[in-house]
């Protein structure tokens, strides 16, 4: 079997790596402010058409984690997940990885990394998760 | 609007039944609803059903068995809340007077459904399912909120399970007829910290059905109608919009919306039947349904008030965890066993003078929704 280099994202417009390290990408609505993510067609709360792309940076707090002892989807049997809260209050759902003498805790500071997190057409594809800082 | 009653309901045996299709047990259900009733499989004048898995044409497959052709059938599908979705669809055509009796069904094989055995995600392309989003892991998250903000023990968790086994070791309908101890539970394989095995509803095969009615149909069958006083069904909300994890918006609107409907509180109902797929969430619920304030959830599990013969006792049927859950069954099936509770028929596990059940089912999960629907029936005798 030969193992291809390849990489490519999971969906365009997730996040982007940059010389400053990577970003998620939001979009922010014009009119009420609202920042989503992923970024909508529209406005999920004001219905507004006009949304900018905005960064929200590589920061963010833990709310939750869990270990998932059974396979699920693309990951193996010990993957930890959760949800974070990004600047502006925005939760997410995401994969975590964790670290030695780092346990996972409500509130603990997390830093974004862009990984390959599984193969699918023999390219890894690449996607967020977050680490204890 | 047209009075609304439960003439008769029919649940066929729950387990594990690779061999059995959609239109045995589906079959076994309807036919039992319609002898409980008391009418002819010809009376019925329209049909909803709701399976999640390999769905096509259900109430077709399953009643052209029984003799009933050439009405009007309708088949949805609501994630677990879809049998909650085929008895609403029906109440509201009784109500609107464009039938005066119907049946609804709920059937699941999950022994060969897609999902046998694994976690069950959303839909394939969603954002949150790729990333690794589960049910029990959406539960595991939200029971690790309550642990936080509410002093939630993992042995409270482990209760609830306890509690729900207490009750379908009375039930001879249940697929688990097996008392557990609180150690036993939390002693059970983990699946998702800290939900373990035992938290967990089964995987089951089966099916449950009612035949609704007009008041006017129904006076000919029985003295004594369960009415149907409160019906809601709402579909999920923004998740940005609440303020943790440890409420279910839609819930709180589902419950509210019956509720006014019925004209009554939480404070009026003797027992309640909801949505215990994972034994976690069964504290949210409670508060999201104003069976306790917000924030004492773990109070009222501890007070024994929602246990075997307690104040509100809650899952009587044995719930999702012990009775079993084929995902689009349990929706009717909960209605099926509010009926017999209010009609004083439910054996063993009968809560005295029973006189208004409350059946809630949750349904669904999709990145940045809190959930994909709940529904919410209020019975009174």
């Amino acid at each position: 079997m030969t193992t291809s280099t390849t990489s490519t994202p999971f969906r365009e417009g997730l996040f982007r790596e940059g010389p400053d390290g990577p970003a998620l990408l939001a979009g922010r609505c014009t009119r009420c402010g609202r920042v989503s993510f992923p970024a909508p067609d529209m406005c999920l709360d004001c219905r507004g058409r006009e949304l900018e792309t905005v960064e929200l940076g590589g920061e963010a707090e833990l709310l939750c984690a869990t270990t998932v002892h059974m396979p699920n989807r693309h990951f193996p049997p010990g993957h930890a997940v959760g949800f974070v809260v990004l600047p502006g209050g925005v939760r997410i759902f995401t994969q975590l990885r964790p670290v030695e003498d780092k346990p996972f805790r409500s509130g603990m500071p997390m830093e974004l990394e862009i990984a390959p997190l599984w193969r699918e057409d023999d390219a890894d594809v690449l996607a967020y998760r977050f680490v204890p800082a | 609007m047209h009075d609304v009653v439960v003439l008769g309901v029919g649940q066929s045996e729950f387990g594990k039944f690779p061999e059995r299709g959609i239109a045995e047990m589906g079959g076994a259900a309807a036919r039992t609803a319609i002898a409980d009733a008391g009418i002819d499989p010809g009376d019925l004048q329209a049909a909803f059903s709701s399976r999640v898995y390999e769905a096509m044409i259900t109430s077709q497959t399953i009643l052209k068995d029984l003799g009933v052709t050439g009405i009007e059938m309708v088949n949805v599908e609501n994630a677990c809340a879809g049998g909650s979705t085929a008895v609403r669809s029906l109440y509201k055509d009784i109500a609107a007077g464009y039938v005066d009796v119907g049946i609804a069904i709920g059937v699941e094989s999950m022994t060969t459904s897609p999902v046998a055995g694994k976690l069950i995600p959303p839909d394939r392309y969603d954002l949150d399912g790729q990333m690794g989003l589960s049910m029990p892991v959406l539960f595991a998250l939200q029971a690790k909120r309550l642990m936080e903000t509410h002093g939630a023990k993992e042995e409270d968790f482990a209760q609830v399970s306890v509690k729900a086994h207490e009750f379908g070791a009375l039930n001879p309908k249940a697929q688990y007829r097996k008392r557990f101890t609180v150690e036993e539970v939390l002693g059970s394989r983990m699946i998702a910290d800290p939900i373990t095995l035992l938290q967990c509803c089964p995987n089951t095969d089966g099916a449950a059905a009612v035949v609704l009615a007009s008041a006017d149909f129904a006076r000919k069958y029985t003295e004594k109608p369960v009415r149907i006083t409160g019906s809601s069904l709402i579909s999920g909300d923004y998740d940005f919009k609440r303020a943790d994890l440890t409420t279910m918006p839609l819930g709180v609107q589902a419950a509210a919306a019956a509720y006014e409907q019925a004209g009554i509180g939480p404070e009026d109902v003797d027992v309640v039947e909801l949505h215990d797929a994972f034994a976690t969430e069964e504290l949210v619920h409670y508060e999201d349904l104003g069976l306790c304030p917000r924030g004492e959830s773990v109070g009222l599990l501890r007070s024994g008030a929602t246990s075997l013969g307690g104040r509100i006792p809650v899952n009587p049927s044995g719930g999702l965890l012990s009775l079993g859950h084929p995902l689009a069954a349990s929706g009717v099936r909960i209605i099926c066993e509010l009926t017999d509770q209010l009609r004083g028929r439910a054996g063993d596990r009968q809560v005295p003078g029973a006189r208004v059940g409350l059946a809630q089912m949750l349904g669904g999960a999709a990145t940045g929704l809190d959930a994909g629907a709940a529904s919410v029936h209020i019975l009174t005798v």
